[in-house]
């Protein structure tokens, strides 16, 4: 029997008063481990279903459980569930420009009961993982678009998360960059036995996940 | 540059990077607390001068009318006071401001030539004066001010009166001050027969009498023989008399207001950070900082402003104290000397301020949804 982590049942979300309906009664299991994609046209929600899956939002409708337990829309439920449970990377990476490289991976951990020796140890641990020790003192801005991608999975790995959450992760790269930014997801994804969900256009990573949905109209088709 | 994030150094580089906006923050913040370290200092040096007044004296009690500013006293119950078991010299005397160029105004004592308190004056020119002449001794900052030496004259209310002699005295206050004959106060004013107060030294407490009681001893015996009069300790005296109160007041009136645009320019600031931030909070909104985390944050940046801006406001405000005690105008209510407990004060009030201002701000960032805020960049 797999292990069902994550269950969207009858998920909903509209916005301005319910005049626009992003996503209508989505029902979706995601196995422990899994690697899943999910697909399809601009604005059919697919980026709306991850951040309800990942606590980011709330439903107008139906329930997120996380492991048999809804998520609810209580914020200190959410912060926890983000904080300890899922790790997130974004499109635009979203690193902040002030801080070094080796300091944007600790942000994540000063939500958890750490001292900064250990925040720092565990943030050089995971940039050498990803190849990147050698740029740890380097800004963001000094970064090639592939290498902020990876920085940005390390942060999202930082307090070691069973659900690791994608949003067109390859979406601002170039092909080479995009192909080795999915080659360190699947990789990193084999070796902690994490779960993998990707928001994608691309057929070639929704092509390399193990399983795929189709978003169409806010409904998976 | 630290290899650990912390909290303060993550708000330091958050200000670092707007440099300029800080930088104008700080000036906000800095001239609201130099206002309250300089007019605050103000007054409360005044306060201690006038206290060093008392100690360098020796009175132990002032007793006063319950308005301060009134000569009213009856001169006569000096008599009563000092036939007290308690009291050992009393001194009447007069306090008034007396224009005594058309430039400078000065403090200026009516004293019996008797006085005690000429004890603890050290007259560096001529002589002390006498009573029943028109003659003036004055102190040695205020005779630098006017350029003038014994033998000289002035003319207060259309009589001349003789520099009799200069001295030197413990307080600025009295420094900057003249020292007329009591009947000669009284006759230029038309108070004869009144004076404003009666300094009181006390005798030695006995052995077995802790000194703050005897003290309370003395001022229930003293307002017991003069009735509708107050004897007032030294101290308090020096504290709260109505010039005192009415500087502090002012000061503090003046001070608040300047720290109330520092503070409109901290919380400016924070409401620009935050709302340029917007997306950045968002991020550490989904990467799982609770509110509380980012309102921490926030906070952190904005008392940090006001803890630099309160040490910049430090520094000017001190600077402007000193410029002050040398000003022939203020020297004689001004001393240098640095107040630690005032630094104290003004830096806790500069932090309050910071946190106070951050407030809004803090909140308003900390109540943005994750989402919408990551969509804002």
């Amino acid at each position: 029997m797999t292990d069902v982590i994550l269950q969207a049942r009858g998920l909903r979300k509209s916005y301005d008063n319910g005049r626009m309906q992003a996503l209508r009664g989505v029902d979706l299991d995601i196995s422990a481990g899994d690697f899943l994609a999910i697909v399809g046209p601009s604005g059919s929600g697919k980026s709306t279903l991850l951040h309800l899956l990942g606590g980011l939002d709330t439903p107008s409708g139906g329930d997120v459980l996380w492991r048999g337990v809804t998520l609810g829309s209580r914020q200190d439920h959410l912060d926890f569930y983000r904080a300890r449970h899922v790790g997130f990377v974004f499109q635009a990476f979203h690193l902040l420009p002030t801080l070094t490289v080796l300091e944007n991976v600790q942000v994540p951990m000063m939500s958890a009961p750490r001292n900064g020796a250990s925040r720092s140890g565990r943030a050089r641990a995971l940039l050498a993982e990803l190849g990147l020790d050698g740029c740890v003192r380097q800004f963001p801005n000094e970064l090639s678009g592939g290498q902020r991608q990876r920085v940005a999975i390390a942060r999202a790995l930082a307090n070691d998360p069973e659900l690791l959450l994608a949003d067109e992760p390859t979406g601002n790269l170039d092909s080479e960059n995009s192909e080795r930014t999915l080659d360190v997801l699947t990789e990193l994804r084999k070796r902690r036995g994490m779960t993998l969900v990707i928001v994608t256009h691309e057929h070639g990573i929704a092509e390399a996940a193990e399983r795929h949905i189709r978003i169409q109209d806010g409904r998976i088709a | 540059m630290p290899a650990e994030l912390s909290f303060p150094w993550f708000a330091w580089r958050n200000l670092w990077r707007r440099r300029l906006r800080t930088t104008l923050t700080l000036a906000g913040i800095a001239m609201g607390i130099g206002a309250f370290v300089g007019l605050v200092g103000f007054s409360r040096s005044f306060a201690h001068e006038w206290l060093l007044m008392y100690e360098s004296s020796g009175t132990d009690i002032a007793v006063v009318q319950q308005t301060f500013l009134s000569t009213s006293v009856s001169e006569a119950d000096g008599a009563k006071l000092l036939a007290l078991p308690t009291v050992a010299r009393v001194s009447p005397m007069i306090l008034n401001l007396m224009d005594l160029t058309q430039d400078v105004n000065a403090l200026s004592y009516g004293w019996k030539a008797d006085s005690y308190e000429f004890d603890s004056l050290h007259v560096v020119a001529g002589r002390r004066l006498r009573d029943g002449h028109a003659e003036l001794m004055l102190g040695e900052l205020l005779a630098g001010s006017l350029h003038k030496r014994p033998g000289d004259t002035l003319q207060i209310q259309g009589s001349i009166f003789t520099v009799c002699g200069v001295y030197h005295g413990g307080s600025a206050l009295e420094a900057g001050a003249a020292i007329l004959p009591l009947d000669q106060m009284q006759k230029l004013g038309s108070l004869e027969g009144k004076v404003t107060a009666f300094h009181v030294r006390l005798k030695p407490a006995p052995l077995n009498e802790p000194p703050d009681h005897y003290l309370a001893r003395a001022q229930q015996e003293i307002e017991a023989a003069l009735p509708g009069l107050r004897a007032v300790p030294a101290a308090e005296r020096a504290a709260n008399n109505q010039i005192v109160v009415l500087a502090s007041a002012a000061a503090w009136g003046t001070s608040s207001i300047a720290l109330l645009i520092g503070i409109l320019g901290i919380a400016n600031t924070m409401a620009m950070a935050v709302f340029e931030r917007t997306g950045e909070i968002g991020l550490l909104r989904a990467l799982g900082w609770n509110r509380w985390r980012v309102v921490l944050l926030v906070e952190i940046e904005a008392a940090g402003l006001g803890f630099a801006g309160g040490l910049l406001g430090i520094a000017v405000g001190w600077a402007a104290l000193r410029i002050l005690a040398r000003l022939p105008q203020t020297a004689s209510i001004v001393s240098s000397s640095f107040s630690w407990p005032l630094l104290a004060e003004a830096t806790g009030i500069a932090i309050f301020a910071g946190l106070l201002a951050g407030v809004v701000p803090a909140w308003r960032g900390a109540r943005l949804s994750p989402v919408e805020a990551l969509r804002h960049d």
